[in-house]
């Protein structure tokens, strides 16, 4: 029998080697295809997640309300009526001036705030605010 | 592990051999299966020595083409061997030895050193080193003071031919080790691309474990899915206000002048003041790139832009 084998033996030789090689493609192609069904289900819950997390981080802020607070210290006190009530607000703006104006919109659009309502109107030189949101 | 099997020593005259080995036996042939040859040639290597080793034997031999070469290099020299495969392969199998049971075959010349006396070869026969090449003469020449030696397995050099193609064997080692490198090579590469993709779960997987630690409350695909569909809706919606605010804040510029914005939930609608005809149509293009609703109020130098949210 050992004579036997070893008259083949470069032929066991190849035929392990195939073997080899074919498990190695076997153990591959399994990978390939859990990733590509587990795996790939992963990596979109992972995308998913991630997603969730920053819209979060956006609209769910827990700082929101003092940053919401600091729109009535873009011009003076004078000018400004305040009424915020829990996680509401409604403000108004009065003789604005242009800078003034620019100033508040910009700090608006960068507040993560549903804006409710936003209505601007020139009077003479002067702008007139009035906003309503809530977070 | 060659030393441990037994050496049989080839020679014409040589008895049927009937081995019982079960691991093989290894054979060595005297110089009566081979032509030798020793040059001293400014080569490193056997298998440049190799190469030339045909061109050596040019004239010494009936049909080099048929004979197979063995190259060793000594102390000073390199050993050449010419030797015909088939011929000693007939030889082997007409005295009872099967070539499958050869493991290794070697040659007198390696083991020069070693016949320090003179091996018997039957009953004519000696096996001697002549002047440093291995000689066969008649027994009757040996002077009495030469005692011979015997013949065992510590005669055994350390490299050796394998008889390649024996038995039905189809492949030459040669071939085999070559094929089976080169499949045993692309087993590798699968193996370490099948081992990088694990990898690449085991990332992800690991990132995820670590978010979810960080936020416990969306350990939960449900609660995930509703706070995202909250949120989506949201900052689609309050994006979608800020680039209108954007885009209206493009359109002031000199001689167009915002007199008034109202935005809510569902719309907005903007009027501009403009100097002349040129500013308005500048509105107007404007107004168009963002598919905002335009509307002109007569006799007065207004432009209303609004539109839905």
């Amino acid at each position: 029998m050992t004579q036997q084998l070893k008259a083949y033996k470069n032929e066991i030789l190849i035929g392990l080697a195939f073997l080899l090689l074919l498990v190695s493609l076997i153990y591959k192609q399994g990978k390939v295809s859990a990733t590509n069904s587990e795996g790939g289900g992963a990596t979109s819950s992972l995308q998913e997640l991630k997603e969730v997390i920053a819209l979060k981080k956006v609209w769910g802020d827990k700082k929101i309300t003092k940053k919401v607070d600091k729109i009535k210290d873009i011009v003076a006190p004078s000018k400004v009526t305040w009424s915020k009530k829990g996680k509401k607000l409604t403000a108004s703006f009065k003789n604005m001036s242009a800078q003034e104006l620019n100033r508040l919109i910009v700090k608006i659009m960068n507040l993560a705030v549903e804006i409710q309502k936003l209505e601007v109107q020139k009077l003479d030189t002067s702008y007139q605010v009035e906003f309503k949101c809530k977070w | 592990m060659e030393k441990d099997r037994p050496l049989i020593l080839i020679h014409s005259e040589m008895k049927y051999h009937s081995d019982t080995s079960p691991d093989g036996i290894n054979i060595m042939l005297t110089p009566q299966f081979y032509t030798v040859k020793r040059e001293s040639l400014p080569v490193q290597y056997a298998y440049q020595a190799k190469r030339i080793a045909p061109s050596l034997f040019e004239g010494l031999l009936e049909n080099t083409q048929e004979h197979k070469y063995f190259v060793d290099k000594e102390e000073e020299h390199w050993l050449f061997i010419a030797y015909d495969i088939e011929k000693i392969k007939s030889f082997l199998t007409s005295k009872g030895i099967e070539i499958a049971n050869v493991s290794k075959m070697f040659f007198a010349e390696q083991s020069i050193a070693k016949f320090k006396a003179p091996v018997l070869l039957g009953e004519k026969d000696a096996l001697v080193n002549l002047e440093g090449t291995m000689t066969i003469i008649p027994q009757v020449v040996l002077q009495e003071e030469e005692k011979p030696m015997p013949f065992d397995a510590s005669f055994t050099p350390k490299k050796g031919v394998a008889l390649e193609g024996r038995s039905t064997s189809i492949l030459e080692s040669t071939e085999a080790y070559t094929l089976a490198a080169i499949l045993a090579l692309f087993a590798v590469i699968y193996f370490v691309e099948g081992s990088r993709y694990t990898n690449e779960n085991a990332a992800q997987e690991e990132e995820m474990r670590l978010l979810l630690e960080d936020y416990p409350s969306l350990q939960s695909n449900y609660t995930r899915e509703s706070i995202a569909t909250k949120y989506r809706t949201i900052d689609k919606k309050e994006r979608k206000k800020r680039d209108i605010i954007k885009a209206l804040s493009h359109m002031i510029f000199k001689g167009s002048t915002l007199t008034s914005l109202v935005m809510d939930d569902k719309k907005f609608q903007a009027t501009f003041t403009y100097t002349d005809a040129n500013i308005k149509k500048k509105l107007k293009d404007l107004a168009k790139k963002e598919k905002f609703n335009i509307s002109e109020i007569s006799k007065s130098n207004n432009l209303t832009i609004g539109g839905s949210l």
